[in-house]
């Protein structure tokens, strides 16, 4: 029995095998041709026959731009991948930059804080060592209250150091305020600008006398007011004011600031002058507690003089002169009278030479408590006492001419 | 059919493209490896030997042509490393496996993704190995770093041949082929 096979299956058949003819011819054809290429090659490599080296030179010559652009594409590639990669370094080298500047940032603020520091310090060893009779003690701010109308803060010192109630604060060589509700290991000091606060002062040239206050609960400035003033004189602006060290234990003479503005007698309902506060209430960090006591020895002194009372008539009365501006009268303050000169005692030695002995002038001072500015006040940079730009001192006033015109 | 032969043929001018471009840019302590007989490895394993002389031989006589370091060393030593290769470890065909069978042999050969890289390194054996002798007999003293720079080429090339062979051996249809098996 003969099978027959379908004629679908047949075509198939014939297809496939015509596909595996055309393969292997098209392999074949393609293998001859290569070793063909690779002959002339080498038969121009070995002859030197530049007929033969023809096939290679239309390969090359299709190949080459094939290989130029694809060189091209993979050295953009190249590139591309060099940027990022450079780009990733500078970024990371950004980075690292960004935070060498901010150590160093944080190192020089360190540094500024250092030097400020340091120049607290030196300050107030200047100020310290001007007034060691005050036993003068350095305390730390370690807590502030300032509102609209107190001013008050906390140091670090307390009785255990040997503060007490009362005491004149310092910074800066100039008084901040004085010490209240004292404890054992912190104090609190009332500042002058506070209204609360009421200190005896004078005017450094006038030695008028008065009592300071702040105006902070007032008004809202950080600014003193001084009442009364003797209704004689008129302060001029520019003029210190310092402690008179009455009242507390305030030693004398510490600058708490300077006359601002003198309308007192130009407006009747103002009675009192205004006074710049010379020390920086915004920037307190460290102060000085003044721990000083009155001797008493010189409280003894006056106590017990009673026994020796004497009776010193007064000065004969002098026509003080008055001056009229507007519809207001001034009366100006007596001039101080100088220290008459000591007079010089003619002594005649064994010798029979003459010797002149001039007694040495009085000195007030070595036997005073008055607070003593440090040397290093005076420059502008450094703490003491410069006048503030808006408190210039006025000129000396001419002299008043008070001859009587003829008519 | 003729798919097949185009996808050889455009793989043949990559690999030469490859090897006279990349290669270089990715070299390591100055050993470029060598692209084009791990791509003809890659080749040799998934279409038969018929293919790898045709390509090996293409990409030896354009080397040859284009960039003629040494006379007729390009043009006779990539088809003779890829057909070295090609003998042991192409595909066996099922006849030879039978025979292989009948005469008590285990009849049945190692996984192909395994054969790759292997075929690979056979190939890039010989080619460094006629390479050093060339160079010895020019006169040059052989020591540890040619033997180390040999040796590196040839684990390196293996290596590309081995992450190579996924996707050409996707992209020629191979996987297609077993799935439809």
């Amino acid at each position: 029995m003969k099978l027959k096979v379908p004629k679908t299956e047949r075509k198939r058949s014939s297809d496939s095998r015509l596909k595996r003819i055309v393969k292997g011819a098209l392999i074949t054809l393609l293998v001859i041709v290569l070793l063909g290429l690779a002959g002339t090659h080498l038969l121009a490599l070995i002859t030197g026959n530049a007929l033969l080296a023809e096939p290679e030179n239309q390969v090359s010559r299709v190949v080459t731009p094939i290989q130029t652009g694809f060189s091209s594409v993979v050295d953009w590639v190249v590139d591309y991948l060099y940027k990022l990669k450079l780009r990733s370094r500078i970024e990371l080298e950004y980075n690292n930059l960004k935070q060498e500047n901010e150590q160093l940032i944080y190192d020089a603020m360190l540094v500024e804080e250092l030097q400020h520091k340091l120049s607290v310090y030196e300050n107030l060893y200047d100020e310290i060592s001007a007034n060691e009779s005050m036993n003068p003690l350095v305390a730390t701010v370690i807590g502030r209250e300032s509102g609209n109308y107190f001013s008050v803060f906390t140091i670090n010192k307390g009785l255990n150091d040997g503060v007490e109630d009362y005491m004149a604060v310092t910074m800066d060589g100039a008084l901040v305020g004085y010490t209240y509700n004292v404890t054992a290991t912190k104090a609190t000091v009332r500042t002058i600008i506070d209204s609360e606060a009421s200190i005896a002062g004078l005017i450094s040239s006038s030695r008028d006398q008065g009592t300071i206050r702040g105006t902070l609960g007032v008004d809202g400035t950080a600014l003193c007011r001084m009442y009364y003033l003797p209704e004689d004189n008129l302060p001029r602006p520019g003029d210190l004011v310092v402690t008179s060290g009455v009242g507390m234990s305030f030693p004398k003479g510490i600058p708490i600031g300077t006359v601002r503005e003198s309308t007192r007698g130009m407006e009747s309902n103002k009675q009192f002058v205004v006074v710049e506060p010379q020390a920086d209430f915004q920037h307190i960090e460290y102060v000085i507690v003044l721990r000083y006591q009155p001797e008493a020895e010189a409280v003894e002194e006056r106590s017990s003089s009673n026994d020796s009372l004497a009776i010193t008539p007064l000065d004969p009365a002098q026509p003080v002169p008055t001056i009229q501006i507007g519809n207001d009268f001034f009366q100006l303050a007596p001039t101080p009278e100088p220290t008459p000169e000591p007079t010089p005692v003619v002594t005649i030695g064994a010798d029979g030479v003459e010797i002149v002995i001039t007694p040495a002038p009085t000195d007030d001072t070595s036997i005073s408590y008055e607070y003593q500015i440090p040397s290093g006040a005076a420059t502008d940079n450094s703490y003491g006492f410069t006048l503030p730009p808006t408190a210039t001192p006025s000129p000396t006033p001419p002299p008043l001419d008070l001859s009587v015109e003829e008519d | 059919m003729l798919g097949k032969l185009l996808k050889v043929s455009i793989l043949t001018l990559l690999s030469y493209l490859l090897q006279v471009t990349v290669a270089p840019l990715i070299a390591i302590g100055g050993v470029a490896p060598n692209i084009a007989l791990a791509l003809v490895a890659v080749i040799t394993v998934c279409m038969g030997r018929k293919y790898t002389f045709m390509m090996s031989l293409s990409i030896g006589y354009l080397l040859e042509i284009m960039l003629p370091a040494l006379d007729y060393i390009n043009l006779i030593l990539y088809p003779v490393c890829a057909m070295l290769g090609a003998l042991v470890f192409s595909d066996k065909s099922e006849r030879k496996l039978e025979e292989e069978r009948a005469q008590g042999k285990r009849g049945r050969q190692w996984n192909a993704h395994l054969r790759t890289p292997m075929c690979a390194a056979l190939s890039m054996l010989v080619f460094e190995g006629v390479n050093m002798m060339y160079t010895y007999l020019s006169g040059v003293t052989m020591d540890a770093a040619h033997w180390g720079r040999a040796i590196f080429d040839v684990v390196y090339s293996t290596l590309i041949c081995a992450v190579l062979q996924f996707p050409i051996r996707w992209w020629m249809g191979t996987y297609k082929l077993r799935k439809a098996r």
